[in-house]
């Protein structure tokens, strides 16, 4: 009985020290290994408090100026140990979830948001705001996001298809961020009835779906070296050069500067 | 008999992969549809081409290293030209052709250094050795090229895999008519070559009294299949299956002899991918599968149950 009674004191004494654990002083010391997470920390005022950034966060320029720890796929966990955080924020996804665990076991706080999608931006500034301590400015940036990500769509008045990858030709289909961006632009993603994020699919699929736009994430301002081979010149938006070259910091990843994308995007397809 | 279904099924693959596809194309508007002459019919004559000449490469390559394992891409052409594609990425090199030519270039480097091993101390392309050295170089190159995928900033490298890992994606009239300008010449050097295969296949010193030039024949045929192999690779990347399966099939059909054996490998290898690259292209669609994943899927079933025949008999 003696025994059963402090196997429960302790479950409970282990269940208060893990909610102690939650109630953690605001972190001073963050290791961001996602632009997107490295966006939303400096928009919610938290930004001087980033220690540590992969190799892909260029947004705010002031992060530019953070020490990088790499490319974060998966984290190398002694260049993130080497910044001595106390808060690691790391994207949900499989080899993350193993290195989570690794830096947890070193004694640093870990937090695994997913963020795939424009209605996963509201939880995440939430999240990040309650361990940073600014609730406050992460739940008028969360409104605003969630207002974004629950707007009915405007009627589409153009389509596209979003080539990610020339041969095999992937493409990206309702599953994915950027289904959204172009949705909410007004245009129609002829990619929509694929459910899963990214597909292979056969060029003649391209060709008979004809969309008016071929969207590429690109930094460069001509359009991509499949535009000039010959089988690629069967897509009619392809013969017309009706490319959208998208730069990948500003579209290709859900972020504070969402709505901005989709303005942009919108502006572009109108032009 | 066996000819005449041969070729009914070549056709009849060539046939339904014009006819197929996951666009809607009536029949009656079939002679005059831009998806059909633009996409569809080089895609299908590339992978007749591609198939035909991997089972062709396979079949010789199999008699060269008399060992039943040897497949086109055993002796490191893949490694190399995987390294060759990943390098044009990692440099952003442009060009419609860029990434094709810098395949091939990486599978010549490898098919020439594989061949120098094979020389090694008077060794005169010793079946073991080329067999080894192929897998070593291979290595090597496999591992050059993870370095550099893990270690350079191009997002574009992970799908550089993609594209390695074989497809028909990049056909079109200009690689239908590149392939058809240059694999005749190796398959006819491997033809040529039927009489000395046959001897080979007796061991190097019988063929030798027989009158076979064993020296100038392995030469010869290493260095034709691995010529057809490597333009294979830059038009459609690494198909598997097709060059270590279609060799037996035929083999286990038409026998040892070189003169029928390798022409029935042609036609079998050219029907079995023109039609597995049918299958992919249409089973998922609007989604396609890779086409190797399909040969592999047909291939290795069809030829168990011959092996099973064949052992029972």
């Amino acid at each position: 009985m003696l025994r059963r009674l402090s196997v429960v004191v302790l479950v409970l004494f282990a269940c208060h020290t893990s909610a102690r654990r939650h109630e953690n002083p605001p972190a001073q010391r963050i290791v961001s290994l996602l632009p997107s997470f490295t966006e939303l920390l400096f928009a919610i005022g938290a930004g001087d408090r980033v220690v540590g950034r992969t190799q892909w966060c260029d947004y705010p320029p002031a992060a530019l100026s953070i020490p990088s720890v790499g490319d974060g796929l998966p984290p190398n966990i002694e260049a993130v140990m080497a910044r001595r955080p106390d808060l690691v924020v790391l994207y949900n996804a499989g080899p993350n979830v193993t290195a989570a665990k690794q830096l947890e076991r070193a004694g640093i706080q870990t937090v695994l948001i997913d963020l795939n999608r424009l209605e996963d931006l509201g939880p995440a500034a939430r999240t990040l705001g309650r361990l940073t301590g600014r609730e406050e400015q992460a739940e008028s940036l969360a409104i605003a996001l969630d207002s974004l990500a629950g707007r009915p769509p405007p009627p589409a008045t153009t389509s596209l298809a979003f080539v990610v990858w020339d041969n095999p030709p992937i493409i990206i289909g309702h599953g994915s961020y950027l289904d959204q961006l172009a949705t909410q632009a007004g245009a129609r993603n002829v990619f929509g009835d694929i459910a899963a994020p990214s597909a292979q699919v056969s060029l003649e699929t391209i060709v008979a779906r004809d969309p008016q736009w071929i969207a590429v994430l690109s930094d460069s301002t001509v359009p991509p070296a499949f535009a000039k081979r010959r089988e690629w010149r069967a897509v009619r938006a392809v013969r017309a050069g009706h490319f959208l070259l998208l730069p990948g910091s500003l579209f290709g990843r859900p972020g504070p500067r969402s709505g901005n994308a989709i303005q942009q995007l919108r502006a572009r397809l109108a032009r | 008999m066996k000819w005449t279904l041969l070729v009914i099924l070549a056709v009849l693959a060539l046939a339904l992969s014009v006819v197929l596809g996951p666009a809607a194309v009536p029949l009656g508007e079939l002679l005059r549809s831009d998806i059909v002459w633009n996409l569809r019919a080089p895609r299908a004559l590339l992978a007749f081409l591609v198939g035909g000449s991997l089972g062709v490469a396979g079949a010789g390559l199999q008699a060269l290293v008399r060992n039943p394992l040897a497949d086109p891409f055993l002796l490191g052409l893949s490694g190399g030209a995987g390294l060759g594609a990943v390098i044009a990425i990692a440099l952003h090199l442009s060009g419609p052709w860029a990434l094709p030519i810098a395949a091939f270039i990486g599978a010549l480097a490898a098919l020439g250094l594989v061949y120098r091993l094979g020389l090694i101390g008077g060794a005169s392309l010793d079946p073991r050795i080329l067999l080894l050295g192929g897998v070593a170089i291979g290595a090597f190159a496999a591992a050059i090229t993870t370095a550099i995928v893990s270690l350079a900033d191009a997002a574009e490298l992970r799908n550089a895999f993609l594209w390695l890992w074989g497809g028909l994606s990049g056909a079109s009239w200009d690689s239908v008519l590149l392939v058809a300008l240059y694999a005749p010449i190796p398959l006819v050097v491997l033809l040529a070559a039927s009489r000395p295969l046959d001897l080979l296949a007796l061991g190097e010193e019988p063929a030798q009294y027989l009158g076979a030039d064993v020296e100038r024949v392995k030469r010869r045929v290493y260095l034709a299949a691995s010529l057809l192999t490597a333009a294979a690779v830059a038009v459609s990347g690494v198909i598997g299956f097709i060059g270590l399966v279609v060799p037996h099939i035929a083999r286990l059909t038409w026998g040892h002899r070189h003169r029928s054996l390798l022409p029935a490998a042609f036609l079998g290898g050219g029907a079995l991918l023109a039609f597995a690259d049918t299958l992919a292209r249409t089973v998922v669609a609007p989604r396609e599968l890779p086409v190797g994943v399909v040969t592999a899927l047909i291939g290795v079933p069809v030829f168990a149950f011959l092996l099973k025949r064949w052992t029972i008999a």
